[in-house]
């Protein structure tokens, strides 16, 4: 019954193992032996994607000022060895000073505050099949009314195995309409 | 390819030792006891009690191998993994399958906590056992569902023989700087008993190799190489009263164990945090983000005896508290929430199990018996994981156990198991209010079987073992449908899963004289519906979305352990287990399972001079445990490089006072000697990267009375 579930190759291992616990019984290590070599080289590591997709931010930078009410662009260069999945692109407030940072860089924060309306939202994105490079360029309008300050944009990407890689960028938001 | 060549390299040095093994030895001395195996009978009559490989020790290998946890020690048995959260807590695995696929009882119970959890560690007082077995296999047949692979029986079932006696220790680790104390006493008179245990643990944050944790090219630092609020402790304490005639044994057991331990402050699951906490103030205190857990049970088990029929009843409650606290923090939509509390789970469980045990024409020894189980589990807390549920589950077994002759067993059962589970409706508190669990009601029948043989034939001894286990869809994979914003992921459970079934074969073969033994565990393992939490390439409020599904799973592994005395003083041991898991079908075909632990092997040698100044049990060891590299890794997690760890160990008893009336027993133990710093697969904080502990040497000082 088992047999009837495991697909080709597996037969094989299957067969091996039942050859192996007969010679248990008439005691021949040397044909365990033997049959244990085989039972490994079953494996069968050919088409298993095992590496993440690569995320390169080119846009927004770290701790870049963008206006409140205006538009930024976001733009990054993806990559995988297979097939790029898909990707999302969140926006969160650091008012509290909490972190995700991926690169090394420290901005400099403003107070700590407690939100009025903190700007949250996020986006996904589907990436066409059969990729495996992508360049992202995405036009995100930021809302007039939300509180300026500290916030985290992250950016998420996966590829067609299921494999994700993170990325983070601080940003400040500047009240747009200080005119002197 | 050369990881498949290095693995053959290695089996062959391993064959090739027992093959050595087998011509060496022919010479005849005392008897020698497998080191694990530590039951008060001969070798052969514990191998065949039972078709399936199982493993018993006792208080002195816990103790001997004494570590941070019960799993942790543990974990010296080949095929048994602790899957560590910190310094104090792990959870079980058999084989590279824990939360729901392997089961705990204590005393024939089942312990029911919160086993699907990452961080939920096991709730035990490891000092209140008296002998704890391992069963590897298929162990659905007495014990229903969730036994897939294998069982960890924790007994604690000795009655004192004395009218008052009792036992001190006190021990203490330098990684965690952990402190502690057990006191057990009991006492017997006429058929009344009573023993009474207590043991209080205080654990500072541990050390690791490393200066800095590097997790997504996010540097933390860390202060005198301590993992910031990994600090804890246990408080645990119990109560056994129990009445004993020639025909009637009745006992009653009370037992409280409660935890309380932070979780290293500067991630939280994945999720990487800053704090205005100052953390590095004190390594002994217990900040945000922590948990407490509660376990309390009161437990009866009694037996009755009429001529070749026994009767036994085991009655349970058990109250599972656990309470998760961290920084209020806003995610996505969730706004800062108003307390810490994040997550709170109060589960109750009663347990019935009554079973008749009887000869039937002198050669067939039946087992037959009724289990029933009920839970409710509730949950508070901003944080949604699971929704709240009640499970009932009614089974019923009957096992034979026919001694043909004297050389060969055959024993074989079959099980019908019932269990519905109901689960409530959760919304989420914040505006969004949406549904994150749907109610639901479902109820899954199963049967299962066994078939064993036993045969023993001068040195050598055979077993095998056939069983079909299962274990019902918990609700966590049922009903979820929400963010764990831990990992990162957007859960989505499948209110259409089937029971998730099993089929496993099991061998052991042993050889053994006086001076060797050989023990060789093989199994393999085929699931048509494992459940698989499946992590696509999709987005879902903003997460990665997972989802539960079934697929074909194969696995195959085995365990080995040697033990060779030549001479009565000196012993050498071996042992290792090696383990390969596939998915067959779905979208992670060719892949692994999680938390596959990758092969291992442990060389040892002991030397117990049994002279007059190191006394009867006084010993010195050594070993080396040799870990290969797992890069059989299934989304998310990453590849593990091997490594080599050098542990030493020490003990002896001395008398001391008037008339060396009180013994004082001393064990020692080095562990990491090289402070290597290294990653375990398994580990609840291998995923951010963080190394295992460095170099700790423990102390336990133990007074008899």
């Amino acid at each position: 019954m088992i047999v009837a579930w495991i697909k080709k190759d597996k037969l094989r291992c299957v067969v091996s193992y039942v050859l192996l616990i007969k010679n248990f019984m008439i005691k021949k290590i040397l044909i365990f032996n033997i049959l244990v070599f085989a039972l490994f080289s079953c494996e069968n590591n050919g088409e298993r994607d095992m590496q993440k997709p690569v995320i390169e931010i080119i846009s927004p930078q770290s701790c870049v000022e963008l206006q409140r009410g205006e538009s930024f662009t976001f733009r990054a260069q993806f990559s995988d060895n297979v097939e790029l999945g898909s990707y999302n692109i969140e926006i969160h407030h650091n008012f509290d000073h909490h972190s995700h940072s991926t690169d090394n860089v420290e901005c400099e924060l403003d107070e700590k505050k407690t939100p009025v309306k903190a700007w949250a939202d996020n986006w996904n994105y589907t990436i066409p099949k059969g990729q495996k490079t992508f360049e992202a360029n995405n036009e995100i309008p930021i809302p007039a009314d939300i509180d300026a300050g500290d916030y985290h944009f992250m950016v998420r990407l996966t590829d067609k195995s299921g494999w994700q890689q993170l990325a983070a960028v601080s940003v400040k938001i500047i009240l747009s309409d200080i005119h002197f | 390819m050369n990881r498949i060549k290095r693995g053959n390299i290695l089996l062959f040095i391993v064959l090739t030792f027992f093959v050595q093994a087998f011509a060496q030895n022919k010479s005849d001395t005392i008897v020698s006891l497998d080191e694990i195996v530590v039951e008060g009978n001969s070798r052969r009559a514990i191998l065949m009690k039972s078709p399936q490989n199982v493993v018993s020790v006792g208080q002195a290998f816990l103790k001997q191998n004494f570590a941070g946890s019960l799993m942790q020690s543990l974990e010296k048995i080949p095929g048994v993994q602790a899957m560590s959260i910190g310094s104090g807590q792990s959870k079980p695995a058999i084989r590279g399958l824990g939360f729901n696929r392997m089961l705990v009882a204590e005393n024939g119970v089942k312990h029911e906590g919160q086993q699907w959890g990452d961080d939920h560690g096991l709730e035990i007082d490891r000092f209140a056992l008296d002998n704890v077995e391992i069963i590897k296999g298929a162990g659905t047949l007495h014990y229903g569902s969730d036994a897939i692979s294998g069982v960890i029986n924790l007994k604690s079932s000795y009655i004192p023989q004395k009218n008052f006696e009792g036992e001190i220790n006190l021990f203490g680790r330098t990684n965690n700087e952990s402190t502690g104390l057990s006191a057990r006493m009991g006492g017997r008179r006429n058929g009344f008993w009573y023993r009474a245990n207590l043991t209080l643990t205080d654990y500072a944050d541990y050390k690791v190799p490393a200066d800095s944790i590097q997790y997504y090219s996010y540097y933390i630092k860390l202060k005198n190489r301590r993992l910031r609020n990994t600090a804890g402790k246990e408080h645990n304490g119990g109560l056994h009263l129990g009445y004993l005639s020639d025909k009637f044994l009745t006992t009653l057991y009370l037992s409280d164990v409660y935890t309380k331990s932070g979780f290293f402050a500067d991630a939280h699951g994945l999720e990487v945090r800053l704090s205005e906490i100052n953390y590095d103030r004190s390594r002994r205190d217990i900040d945000l983000p922590r948990h407490t857990v509660n376990h309390f049970k009161v437990m009866n088990h009694t037996s009755y005896r009429i001529d070749n029929l026994t009767v036994e009843g085991d009655f349970a409650f058990q109250n599972n508290f656990r309470q998760e606290f961290s920084e209020p923090v806003s995610h996505g939509y969730m706004p800062t929430p108003p307390n810490a509390l994040e997550r709170q789970y109060n589960k109750n469980t009663f347990t019935a199990n009554l079973c008749a045990k009887f000869l039937l024409a002198e050669k067939h020894h039946i087992h037959a018996g009724f289990n029933g189980e009920h839970q409710n589990n509730r949950r508070g807390g901003w944080g949604f994981i699971i929704p709240d549920f009640r499970t009932t589950a009614l089974g019923a077994f009957v096992f034979d156990k026919w001694e043909i002759s004297e050389n060969l067993i055959v024993s074989g059962g079959v099980r019908f198991d019932y269990i519905l589970t109901e689960i409530d409706e959760y919304r989420d508190w914040y505006e969004t209010y949406k549904i994150r669990s749907e109610k639901l009601k479902r109820n899954f029948n199963s049967i299962t079987y066994a078939l064993g043989v036993n045969y023993d034939l001068n040195n050598w001894n055979f077993k095998t073992n056939f069983g079909k286990s299962f274990r019902a869809p918990i609700p966590k994979e049922l009903g979820s449908d929400g963010v764990n914003y831990h990992i990162f992921r957007y859960e989505k459970g499948n209110t259409g899963l089937q029971p998730e079934e099993s089929y496993q074969l099991d061998a052991g073969v042993n050889w053994h004289n006086e001076k060797l033994d050989i023990q060789l565990e093989p199994f393999v393992n085929f699931f048509p519906n494992y459940i698989y939490l499946n992590p696509t390439s999709g987005y879902y409020e903003g997460l990665q979305m997972y989802y539960y599904t079934q697929t074909h799973v194969f696995r195959w592994g085995f365990e080995f352990n040697v033990n060779y005395k030549i001479i009565s003083q000196l012993e050498l041991n071996m042992s290792g287990d090696y383990l390969y898991a596939r998915q067959l079908s779905g979208d992670k075909q060719g892949y692994t399972l999680p938390f596959s632990p990758p092969a291992s092997a442990t060389f040892g040698v002991k030397y117990s001079p049994q002279t007059k100044w190191a006394g009867k049990d006084g010993y010195v060891s050594m070993d080396f445990r040799a870990v290969a590299p797992q890069n059989e890794i299934v989304p998310p997690e990453n590849a593990t490089a091997g490594y080599g760890l050098l542990n030493a160990a020490a003990g002896c008893t001395f008398s001391i006072g008037a008339r060396h009336a009180l013994p004082l027993r001393i064990t020692l133990q080095a562990n990491n000697l090289l402070n290597r710093r290294y990653y375990d697969h398994t580990s609840f904080y291998r995923l951010i990267d963080v190394p295992e502990a460095g170099r700790n040497f423990s102390i336990m000082l133990g007074f008899n009375f």
